[in-house]
């Protein structure tokens, strides 16, 4: 029996993915395409959080650029004080450059406030990951206890991307504005230097992929997942079960954000910049057309999605003109996809497996349900109204 | 003061005119348009392509872009809408896959630059209305959103399609046991919604910059306005409107652009979490 479940977690999609993401810098020597790789791993973590939120609590996210910006700003603005220029702006604490150029002559230097505690990493990293679960926190407090839901979420959210990146670019003292944050320090944690073209930097990034690949798989399994995607398949039901559904849609929310934020912190170890066009529309809607076409549902589809559609753009972009037609060829693929494979391309994946092993049965929606129903402890001011649905 | 009430005026009728394609879709099949703002700007290219190459007048576009995609948006409609109304939310989805699909067929044809529309002379100067100057072509935009509206209401109001669709709106099963043709309505429906993006799209061009991704703040600023205003009502999207540009020109005012455009935002996301069904809905049931 041990046997068994030993041959079939070494042949699980997870572990086999897993292990795959872990033996490619075998195989690639390259420093670019180790930089390359870690950036679409950092990508796919930004997928897994969208599968988080959308594909197992049903909050579609169109804002996730938000926090992911959020996450790379806090990360980028620690590593631009620890950078060389920020240390010799001739102050005695560090100042990043484009303040000393924003500042008129003739008037004294000073780090604003926002600035000051990034001046430790440790604080920078932690508010690359709290910033935006706290900031998802408070808006899901807002809108989950509102009873706002489905489609609002979305049209919501989009509008929150939009303000940040507006208040962002308008901010120019403090964010440098368009420009964005760069010539940042190379990020250094108890001596270990995390060259964004090393092994060390693709090791952290593909370690913590991996982690959260099968982090999240586990919380798909236990009792918290479990509801979550019973609140996606009948919302009104598990209410009825004296579940108070905002807090799993807050926790699903904030969850995701933090994520997201570590996906944030990730690309500026891999890519050395924070700018405005990385917390804008545009890669909160890549993010949803990575985990759509590889399956919202499906994690390692999440993965894989972000993997594979990256990797094609940047085989494609090399060849200059064919950019345009890539982006094209995307926007084909994502209406086909929603309009005839909701499930993406791993519910394709699984629909063919099932065909080849007939016997085994896929759980459906109102089963997931009754499921919830079986875990749920009775609250006495509530059992009247379970007992009186039908089903 | 009354510049400024002149100025949040014209904001308002440019929100009303790209706010009423949308208000059409969105408050009659509750589907979530997202290609709405690539459709403003697949109007202004319409005006782009027929002044270069058909060197028709400026104003004769605005039936040309009307038709135009409309026909488009009763394709998109038959195309893939259709199989989605059991799913709202991916209506949502597939409309923005649409959208992405429009930008890079106009900028692989257009290319990215900016593109210029030559406005009429008679629409250039100042017309002094009440002792105010104030830029003819603002005033054109105003009196085209009005006549659009108008129009819109005696479609809805006057027609066979719009008692049609009326009746659709308020429930299909029960309109189709009389005998309505509830698939052909919604075509109609949602050409009728992107022909008056298209058309919006002419007049967009004559005073802001044409370029292939000029449509995504149309689309935010539009939902901002049926939201505000009530998902289902015309009066209250004029109000919204109306409301907004003032929320706006005044925010302007105090602090600058940019931060008005993200007060306005907030403004709507509290709208939205407070008042579900609009600030000015008259349904309460």
């Amino acid at each position: 029996m041990n046997l068994l479940r030993i041959r079939r977690f070494m042949l699980s999609p997870y572990t086999l993915l897993s292990a795959a993401i872990l033996i490619v810098p075998l195989f690639v020597v390259d420093p670019f395409w180790i930089n390359r790789l870690g950036l679409y791993l950092v990508f796919s973590i930004l997928a897994l959080s969208m599968a988080l939120c959308w594909g197992q609590a049903g909050i579609l996210s169109l804002g996730h650029g938000a926090f992911f910006g959020l996450g790379a700003y806090c990360m980028a603005m620690s590593l631009k004080l620890l950078s060389p220029d920020s240390l010799n702006q001739g102050t005695p604490f560090p100042l990043p450059d484009f303040i000393t150029w924003n500042t008129p002559p003739g008037e004294a230097l000073k780090l604003p406030w926002l600035w000051v505690p990034f001046q430790n990493l440790g604080f920078g990293m932690a508010a690359a990951l709290l910033v935006p679960a706290l900031f998802a926190a408070v808006v899901g407090w807002f809108v989950f206890y509102g009873g706002v839901s489905g489609v609002f979420i979305s049209i919501i959210t989009l509008a929150l991307v939009v303000i940040l990146n507006l208040v962002v670019i308008d901010q120019q003292p403090i964010t440098n504005g368009f420009n964005g944050l760069n010539n940042l320090a190379p990020f250094d944690l108890a001596g270990v230097v995390f060259d964004p073209y090393g092994l060390p930097a693709y090791y952290l990034i593909a370690g913590i992929c991996v982690l959260l690949l099968l982090g999240l798989r586990w919380l798909g399994s236990t009792r918290a997942g479990l509801l979550f995607r019973a609140v996606q398949a009948d919302e009104q039901r598990v209410q009825y079960f004296g579940y108070d559904v905002a807090v799993y849609k807050i926790f699903a929310f904030s969850l995701s954000a933090l994520i997201a934020g570590l996906a944030g912190l990730l690309f500026v170890v891999n890519s050395q910049y924070a700018s405005p066009t990385i917390m804008d529309v545009s890669i909160s809607i890549a993010v949803v057309v990575w985990t759509a076409v590889g399956g919202r549902q499906s994690l390692i589809g999440a993965v894989l999605g972000a993997l594979a559609i990256n990797g094609a753009q940047n085989a494609l972009s090399e060849s200059g003109s064919l950019v345009h037609v890539w982006q094209l060829i995307i926007g084909i693929v994502f209406v086909l996809v929603v309009v005839f494979l909701p499930r993406g391309l791993a519910g394709l994946g699984a629909d063919l497996w099932q065909h080849l092993r007939p016997q085994a049965k896929a759980v459906e929606a109102p089963a997931l349900v009754a499921e919830a129903e079986l875990l749920s402890v009775p609250v006495p001011q509530n059992s009247h109204q379970s007992g009186q649905r039908q089903s | 003061m009354l510049g400024s009430l002149l100025s949040g005026l014209s904001i308002g009728s440019v929100l009303l005119l790209v706010a009423l394609g949308l208000m059409v879709i969105y408050g009659t099949m509750g589907v979530i348009n997202m290609a709405h703002g690539d459709l403003v700007m697949l109007g202004a290219y319409v005006t782009v392509f027929s002044q270069r190459l058909l060197h028709v007048p400026f104003l004769l576009c605005l039936p040309l872009a009307f038709v135009f995609t409309g026909s488009l948006g009763w394709l998109i409609e038959r195309l893939i809408v259709r199989r989605l109304y059991s799913r709202l939310l991916d209506t949502l989805l597939a409309t923005w896959g649409i959208g992405i699909i429009l930008q890079q067929v106009i900028r692989l044809t257009f290319g990215p630059e900016l593109q210029n529309v030559s406005v009429p002379v008679f629409l250039t100067g100042e017309t002094r209305v009440g002792g105010i100057g104030m830029p003819s072509y603002r005033l054109a935009v105003f009196l085209v959103s009005v006549a659009l509206l108008l129009g819109v209401v005696a479609i809805l109001h006057r027609t066979d399609l719009g008692m049609r669709l009326r009746a659709v709106s308020q429930n299909p099963q029960i309109s189709a046991c009389h005998g309505i043709d509830v698939n052909q309505v919604r075509a109609w429906t949602f050409a009728l919604g992107a022909g008056l993006a298209g058309a919006a799209g002419v007049m967009v061009s004559g005073f802001n910059a044409v370029r292939p991704t000029m449509g995504s703040s149309y689309v935010v600023d539009s939902f901002i306005v049926v939201v505000v205003g009530g998902v289902s009502s015309l009066a209250g999207t004029v109000a919204s409107a109306a409301l907004l540009g003032g929320v706006n020109s005044v925010m302007a005012w105090l602090t600058n652009d940019v931060l008005a455009k993200a007060v306005l935002l907030l403004l709507a996301i509290a709208v939205i979490r407070f008042f579900p069904k609009g600030l000015f809905s008259a349904q309460a049931r």
